[in-house]
């Protein structure tokens, strides 16, 4: 390292921190630095192009404002403790708590921000440790839906097939995903699918930047995806459009899909869009040889999150666009690492690679491999359930870089509920608005500190190498389990580094089995399933068959059903939200990045131009918006990208979007309508 | 250093084929090695105190820059890498404090040689402290780009392919089992081949480097076994003069034959460059505003085509102003946002191809630059006088 840390100019090639596409980069090293970033043009995902997040990833790196030794409140005040003092006292909380309350008396949530290594020794560590399966990831709040739906369709929650594959296909259906903003480097590919002549419609209530690129906007009512697929569906089998081979041979249920959309025909009520519309979009989807949907949060962050992904899966066995290049159903994962926090098991019924805890065989197979007895079969509590449990039953709970306070639905609602913790360890790399309810405060080691693996959202494992070491006394943080570990007197947890603990993923994952670190050394690295290390990986899911038991993809008849909360009298504007491209959730990294910082200082809401003149607001004052949750008060933009009635919030400022978004939950995925809320619209007298 | 009595004083102008005395290096260069012996011969000899060059990383598509202050080091620097798309230039401005506290040997391409340049007009480096190196060049091939058309045309896995190389008009492949090699034209007929800026380049022998260096005009018994080179400075008469006295570096006068191909080959390159920008610039003409509007709207204010362009540095406090024509944090992006950066450059663009290779949108950005330089050089003195150079 002494010759290392005084080279110059040294390029380190890594993984961005940021979205789930998992762009390729180098950092560059001097004297023990990291001074900038520069491309990395074999990269084959982004072959050196970045947005405006990648360019300036590493400038937080070296902030002043990091976190660098463990933190202990005594009487109300953080004071600076020891390594040694700060372990000791979780180790022995959390036993207490354990001991006196049970398993469901703890909650862990895992980040999808750190690398896989980390998403699994913590998993591990919760379910080893305290036999419990109250872990849960931030999918939770936004592909949750993605994971439950896809699994039951298709046998497989992921994304079907590769980015750049869009190049291979004759249609691109894009619905409910700001690519360009929020995936910029799968936008790229859709621009390049543009100028390669292949049409694209995108289906969004908003006038997006992606939309913008499109051949078809199609605009309809806020979450009324339902009853638009559903009607587009109907179309399709009434002009005989679909593929009766593929539904014979390779699908079930189809019968009671065409039941249910018989009620379809005309939705103009509903969703805004005419029939003749529709019928164009189910012509053109249906009469395309190859046609690829993509999709996003619009779809999964409401409580019909799973039917309007299930919904997208009937669309596509449908006319058959399932198992082929330039086909497929695919979500855009936002986070760097959520695909694998995932598939690592860091969810509440499901061991790494999707084995079910609730199966008897297979929690035998993993206390075996574990070398544990009494692994629990139970569905744990998910991420927002464990907030609504704080206090009761859960007593004692473990924050692994996430910010609920400002992500996470009804930010009031979450502060009152940390509140009741007994006992609450924050883990992160810089003080959050959540960090103050902690009772110790850990200090993490970033993206660039460290060795590991990100899952994009393609299923690619991609290397982060270690650039620099951590600020301070931070520890890389799957160090800080095995400490744990090692202090709880738990076998199975000696690792000496985030590859023994890969190579232990590998030993009970046999969807990864075969991806060895050596052979993600290839930029190409390996998309998973991959069984052994012979086997090339799988780009494309399901083409000779589905991955459920019985190989068939599964039609689901789904009946649309309004959001939870919808525009009334006292409430008359559609709240929607979204991610902005220059800012990444909660702005603790890019708010420190000056270009990032400069182009978008503070939130803003997108109000329609007659709305705005009928309440008197001009572009650019600040307004308040109330919800029957809490209120907020951003900066208006007036603009004809939005519908009269339907409001867009960015979601990455405190006493933001969140203070007024709900809490209720998708019945199957448990995913919060972060996407659709009611909000009464105020103007400010006197504010400019 | 000085030079001795005893040892051949080159000049500049003259041309010599040169070879590297060192087998270590020998055996991973090509062509002779003298680049590699030179660079080794500057760091040793104390002329320089670190090499800025490029090396080769996961495989041979991956070509990564270097800053190397051990000689030992430098043998893996040796052989070249036509995947290599970087531009050394501006790394020295950012990276290497512009080389105004310490000497710095590179090896330059082209459009390295003119960023360097460009970046001393500007005194944003001090030229008196590098030594350039200076390789002829045909043009670089995007590393991905490279695969696939090794994959679809050449019909080989690219991973299969242990050395690439561009000669006589021709990409040629070495793999496992064969080599190939396919003409250049035809690839690029069919939109693989060269970065198009690469395609429009008429700069190819880099003679306002020290040295320029290539293989080009090497026949005979030395061919594959020597270097080109023309002394192209005093500074670089001096390296050379030096390096042969030392024993490090042998020479002998270049065969006339071969100059006269040399010039051929330049001559061919030159032609080719004129082809393709008569059909980029031609093609442009025809709806110029209309282009430049549709094509930058995808813009997605990424900032790269200003943080890697040679000629654009910004005001450090420019996070602090408001623009009265680009609105803040909004897309699509205000037109103004381009124009200011196409008027800034408009007599300096070097056509280095940064910021269109590594735009995120695909704008091509570097044919508008490079069209309105072009334009520009036609008729107007440039602010900055004119450069040494012709592009």
């Amino acid at each position: 390292m002494s010759e290392d840390s005084k080279a110059v100019m040294k390029y380190v090639p890594t993984t961005c921190p940021y979205c789930g596409v998992g762009c390729g980069l180098n950092l560059v090293v001097s004297d023990g630095k990291v001074v900038g970033v520069a491309p990395w043009q074999r990269n084959p995902i982004n072959e050196g192009k970045l947005c405006p997040k990648g360019l300036t990833c590493w400038e937080f790196i070296h902030s002043p404002d990091r976190l660098t030794k463990p933190l202990i409140k005594k009487n109300g005040k953080f004071e600076e403790a020891s390594w040694d003092e700060a372990l000791d006292l979780i180790a022995s909380k959390f036993k207490e708590t354990y001991e006196k309350y049970g398993p469901k008396s703890l909650g862990f949530q895992v980040s999808c921000r750190t690398p896989n290594e980390e998403c699994y020794i913590m998993q591990k560590f919760a379910r080893v440790a305290f036999k419990t399966n109250n872990v849960d990831n931030c999918a939770r709040i936004c592909h949750g839906p993605s994971v439950a739906g896809l699994s039951l369709s298709f046998g497989s929650g992921a994304a079907t097939n590769p980015f750049e594959d869009v190049l291979n296909s004759d249609f691109l259906l894009i619905w409910g995903s700001n690519a360009v903003e929020a995936h910029p480097l799968v936008g790229r590919r859709i621009a390049q699918a543009k100028l390669k002549g292949i049409p694209i419609m995108v289906v969004d209530p908003r006038f997006s930047p992606t939309a913008r690129l499109a051949d078809h906007w199609i605009q309809f009512n806020p979450s009324t995806h339902i009853a638009l697929i559903n009607s587009m569906m109907y179309w399709i089998i009434k002009e005989d459009l679909h593929d009766k081979k593929f539904i014979e041979t390779r699908t079930k249920g189809f019968e009671d899909l065409k039941k249910t959309v018989e009620n379809y025909a005309d939705v103009e009520q509903i969703t805004g869009v005419p029939t003749e519309t529709v019928k164009e979009m189910a012509r053109k989807y249906a009469s395309a040889e190859n046609a690829v949907i993509i999709y996003c949060l619009g779809i999964t962050e409401l409580t019909t999150g799973t039917d309007n992904v299930r919904s997208l899966g009937n669309l596509s066995m449908l006319c058959g666009n399932i198992g082929r290049p330039g086909t497929g159903v695919n979500p855009l994962r936002g986070q760097n690492n959520v695909q694998g926090a995932c598939d690592m098991g860091a969810y509440p019924n499901v061991y790494s690679g999707y084995q079910k805890c609730e199966v008897d065989d297979i929690r035998k197979k993993m206390e075996d491999l574990w070398g544990v007895t009494d692994l629990p079969p139970w569905y744990g509590s998910t991420l927002t359930e464990q907030i609504n449990e704080c206090g009761d039953p859960i007593k004692a709970m473990y924050i692994f870089a996430l910010n609920p306070v400002v992500s996470y639905p009804d930010s009031n609602h979450v502060k009152r509920q940390l509140e009741k913790l007994d006992f609450l360890v924050v883990h992160d790399i810089f003080p959050t608005e959540t960090t103050q309810y902690a009772d110790v405060i850990l200090p993490g080691a970033c993206f660039a500190e460290k060795d590991g693996t990100f899952t994009s959202g393609e299923r690619r494992i991609n290397r982060i190498r270690k650039a620099v070491e951590p600020p301070g006394d931070a520890k890389e943080d799957w160090q800080v389990f095995v400490e744990l570990a090692k202090r709880l007197g738990l076998e199975g947890f000696d690792f000496n580094s985030p590859e023994d603990i890969w190579n232990d993923v590998r030993r009970v994952t046999p969807s990864m089995a075969g991806i060895s670190y050596a052979r993600m050394e290839k930029p190409e690295s390996v998309h998973w399933p991959c069984p052994t290390e012979e086997h090339p990986g799988t780009p494309i899911l399901h083409r000779e068959k589905f991955s459920s038991a019985d190989g068939l993809g599964a039609f689901f008849g789904i009946e649309y059903r309004p959001p939870a909360e919808v525009a009334d009298a006292e409430y008359p504007f559609t709240l929607m939200t979204g991610r902005l491209i220059f800012h990444y959730h909660t702005r603790t990294q890019t708010g420190r990045a000056k270009v990032l910082d400069y182009e978008v200082p503070e939130g803003y809401v997108q109000i329609n131009v007659e709305d705005a003149k009928r309440l008197g607001i001009k572009d650019g004052e600040k307004i308040k918006l109330r919800s029957r949750r809490g209120e907020s008060i951003p900066v208006a933009r007036v603009t004809n990208e939005v519908a009269p009635g339907v409001l867009m919030m960015t979601m990455h400022f405190p006493n933001g979007a969140n203070a007024l978004t709900n809490t209720a939950l998708d019945p199957l995925s448990k995913m919060p309508e972060l996407k659709h809320c009611a909000v009464a619209v105020e103007k400010i007298v006197g504010a400019q | 250093m000085s030079l001795s009595g005893a040892t051949p004083g080159y000049q500049k102008g003259d041309l010599v084929y040169a070879w590297t005395t060192n087998e270590d290096i020998a055996r991973s260069a090509e062509c002779g090695g003298a680049v590699t012996g030179l660079q080794k011969f500057a760091l040793e000899s104390g002329m320089v105190d670190a090499v800025l060059a490029v090396k080769r990383g996961s495989d041979i598509y991956d070509a990564i820059p270097v800053v190397i202050t051990d000689p030992a080091d430098l043998a893996q620097t040796a052989g070249s890498l036509h995947c290599g798309t970087l531009l050394l230039a501006k790394l020295i401005k950012k990276y290497l404090g512009g080389t105004k506290d310490r000497k710095i040997g590179v090896t330059v391409k082209g459009c390295d040689t003119m960023g360097l340049l460009e970046l001393a007009r500007r005194g944003e480096i001090n030229l008196d402290n590098v030594v350039m190196i200076g390789v002829n060049c045909g043009g670089s091939v995007s590393p991905l780009t490279a695969r696939k058309m090794i994959r679809e045309k050449f019909e080989v896995d690219p991973d299969a392919v242990h050395k690439e190389e561009i000669d006589k008009g021709q990409f040629i492949i070495e793999y496992d089992g064969g080599h190939k090699g396919i003409s250049m034209d035809d690839l690029e007929d069919e939109g693989y081949g060269r970065r198009s800026n690469c395609r429009r380049c008429l700069y190819k022998i880099p003679r306002q480097a020290d040295l320029a260096c290539g293989n080009w005009g090497v026949i005979g018994d030395k061919a594959g076994k020597a270097t080109f080179i023309e002394v192209c400075s005093d500074k670089g008469a001096r390296l050379l003069s030096d390096a042969v006295a030392a024993g490090a570096i042998a020479t002998e006068p270049a065969n006339p034959k071969g100059v006269e191909i040399r010039g051929k080959v330049e001559g061919a390159m030159e032609k080719l460059g004129q082809k393709w920008r008569n059909r980029d610039f031609t093609a442009l003409k025809e709806d110029l505003w209309g282009t430049i509007e549709r094509e930058t709207s995808r813009c997605i204010k990424c900032y790269s085509c200003i943080e890697q362009c040679p000629v654009c540095f910004t005001d450090p406090d420019q996070f602090e102003k408001n623009s009265p024509m680009i609105r803040r944090g909004g897309l699509p992006v205000d037109g103004m946002f381009h124009l200011r950066r196409f008027a800034h450059i408009s007599d300096s663009c070097i056509n280095c191809g940064q910021c269109e290779e590594l735009c995120p949108m695909e704008i091509p950005l570097a044919l508008f630059s490079h069209a309105i330089r072009n334009e520009a050089d036609l008729v107007f003195e440039p602010k900055l006088g004119r450069a040494s150079y012709t592009n």
